[in-house]
């Protein structure tokens, strides 16, 4: 009876080395502790080549004595099993990367380690991209997050886990904004309702509780026409660039308001001399006894008292701090109604007034009556200098173009232009050019209604050739000051 | 002889005022709302001097007085910048002259004159283009 068992354990140890030592799908070796090879599997022999009466490290290094570190002194020495990343050539001298598992074996259970049996696996490419693709998923400079179809984090990489912390099976509502219900207006729902890729601006809280701006874009994770079950969300943070952006608009802001202030001081100053001048002509026509001298100092002090009153006018109308009233606007339609306003009264000069529309142009969130404000002063400055040049042929031209993301509009005339020390000027005081005709506001008021919005205006011009003002608006800044009004 | 003065000045008032106040103390005065008329009555009447204001349509102050000091024949003639934008007698003329070859005006007045000392001004002004005539 026992032998009859024996027999059989006999058979199915054969059978196992037959079978599972031969068939399993790895390279197996048994090493001794010379580190000779004294066993080996067909497949071993198949990749390593010739095995017998060699040690490992010239079969598994091409070298002919053990290496540095040896994984194997250290089995033998301490007895546990490692598995270890490592660099070995095949028969042919082809070096790969391997995984190598390496367990002790004893012959007397608590005797020391006989021999050590290691299964040898070559990492394939496809391992091999899963581990960059993993450090690609945590080191990536953005958020990752992956959610389920309840909104809860089941994936989360590293610079977000830095951020928010260990979040892995909570709400992304209450990890990004602390909220305890979904956010309104949730990009990866509409992922997960659409199966497309949808982006917008956030604000939420870290960990710490500071206030962060992103953008996140939300993509399916979608098997053919399978449900969505999971949404990915990626997130860059654009706190800091949101930070310079205000900033920026803030220096604008401020060097508009300093330069306003100087003009307005330059204004009063040229009333006051002819205040002045009114004050010291009474006077002298009294000590003369000269009445024509009294009554020119008395009207001069006439006039300039009315200055004194438009001027504080304008500029009440011009300092009226409002934000612009933004409204999607179609730009081509303003410039239309401009021409149908100035048209006539610059036919009345011989000055032709045209516009050169960009056809389907879209519309885009503008104050309609600051931008008609602006054109209305734009153009009338044109209209004004081409009758300032007297020559014949006079055109202006409204011009509406879509330009690297800004909205241009231009009006350009072939009038007298300016030289160099204007064209400096004439947004920096309260300049003006025709005489006692003009406070100089317009310029200064079509600036910063241009900058109200967030844009800039430009001047090109040429002493009797003509010159052309440009009004460009990025239309992320509209959008921008479009949300923000919107909140 | 009278000492000629030329004022280029496009507001009327301020011109006026200048006009009577150096009448008043015996000069012989030319006004002038535009620098391109201003520069040929330059060219005709060669003032003792001239005060001259920065922003006027068409062309600027700066402008007339860059071809001034670009004349040979004209170069001589001093000139008192009579300006709002002046601040507390101060004005940064290489903002707007860069070119270091075009020496700055003898003098800046900020508006609104003082009487006694804008007649101070030009009376030393008038008086160093004697002296300048006579050395030549």
């Amino acid at each position: 009876m026992t032998e009859r068992k024996n027999n059989k354990t006999r058979a199915l140890r054969q059978l196992l080395y037959d079978q599972f030592f031969q068939q399993v799908p790895f390279n197996v070796a048994i090493i001794d502790r010379d580190y000779n090879i004294i066993e080996a599997n067909d497949n071993f022999r198949a990749y390593f080549g010739e095995w017998r009466d060699r040690k490992c490290f010239s079969v598994y290094k091409k070298q002919d004595k053990p290496c540095s570190v040896c994984t194997h002194k250290e089995i033998f020495k301490d007895g546990r099993t490692r598995v270890t990343d490592t660099v070995v050539a095949d028969k042919n001298g082809r070096w790969a990367h391997h995984i190598i598992q390496s367990a002790p074996i004893r012959i007397t259970p608590e005797g020391p380690v006989d021999f050590i049996v290691e299964i040898t696996s070559v990492v394939t490419d496809t391992n091999l991209w899963q581990q960059e693709y993993n450090l690609l998923f945590d080191r990536v400079p953005c958020y990752i997050t992956v959610i389920d179809d309840e909104y809860r984090i089941v994936r989360a990489n590293e610079s977000f886990r830095g951020s928010f912390g260990d979040v892995l099976g909570q709400y992304c509502y209450r990890v990004y904004k602390r909220r305890d219900k979904k956010c309104p207006r949730c990009p990866a729902a509409k992922t997960f309702r659409d199966k497309k890729i949808h982006q917008s601006e956030q604000k939420g809280i870290d960990k710490i509780g500071q206030n962060i701006e992103y953008v996140v874009t939300t993509s399916p994770l979608v098997r053919g026409h399978e449900p969505v079950t999971h949404v990915i969300e990626i997130s860059t943070d654009v706190t800091r660039i949101k930070k310079l952006e205000k900033e920026v608009l803030e220096a604008e802001r401020l060097a508009a308001v300093r330069q306003t202030v100087a003009g307005l001081a330059h204004s009063i100053k040229n009333i006051l001399m002819g205040l002045e001048g009114g004050k010291y002509m009474i006077s002298l026509g009294l000590k003369k006894d000269d009445r024509s001298l009294i009554d020119r100092g008395s009207d001069m002090l006439d006039r300039n008292f009315d200055k004194t009153t438009t001027l504080v006018k304008d500029f009440l109308s011009f300092s009226k701090g409002r934000l612009p009233q933004l409204k999607m606007t179609n730009p081509n339609n303003l410039v239309n109604e401009i021409i149908d306003l100035y048209k006539d009264i610059a036919a009345m000069s011989g000055i032709e007034l045209k516009a050169n529309l960009k056809p389907k142009i879209a519309s885009v969130p503008l104050d309609p009556d600051a931008i008609h404000t602006c054109l209305t002063n734009l153009v009338s400055n044109a209209i004004d200098a081409c009758q300032m040049s007297g020559q014949k042929g006079s055109q202006v031209v409204i011009t509406t173009r879509d330009e690297k993301g800004k909205l241009i509009f231009e009006v350009a005339d072939n009038g007298s232009g300016m030289d160099y020390e204007i064209k400096k000027k004439i947004f920096t005081t309260f300049f003006t050019t025709k005489g006692g005709g003009g406070t100089g506001l317009g310029l200064l008021t079509t600036r910063k209604l241009v900058q109200e919005h967030g844009g800039k205006i430009v001047v090109e011009s040429k002493k009797g050739k003509g010159s052309r003002f440009r009004m460009e608006f990025p239309k992320k800044r509209l959008e921008m000051l479009y949300k923000e009004s919107d909140r | 002889m009278e000492k000629k003065v030329l004022i280029v000045e496009d507001e009327p008032d301020v011109g006026e005022y200048l006009k009577t106040v150096l009448e008043t103390e015996g000069y012989l005065t030319f006004l002038s709302d535009d620098a391109g008329k201003a520069f040929e009555t330059v060219k005709e009447v060669r003032p003792d001097l001239i005060c001259l204001d920065i922003m006027m349509p068409r062309e600027s102050g700066i402008s007339f007085y860059i071809r001034l000091k670009k004349n040979d024949l004209l170069r001589g003639i001093p000139v008192v910048i009579v300006s709002g934008a002046i601040h507390l007698g101060e004005f940064d003329f290489r903002a707007y002259v860069p070119d270091t070859s075009i020496a700055p005006p003898e003098q800046y007045i900020e508006k609104p004159i003082v009487v006694e000392a804008f007649l101070k001004t030009v009376e030393e002004l008038t008086a160093a283009g004697d002296s300048a005539k006579t050395r030549e």
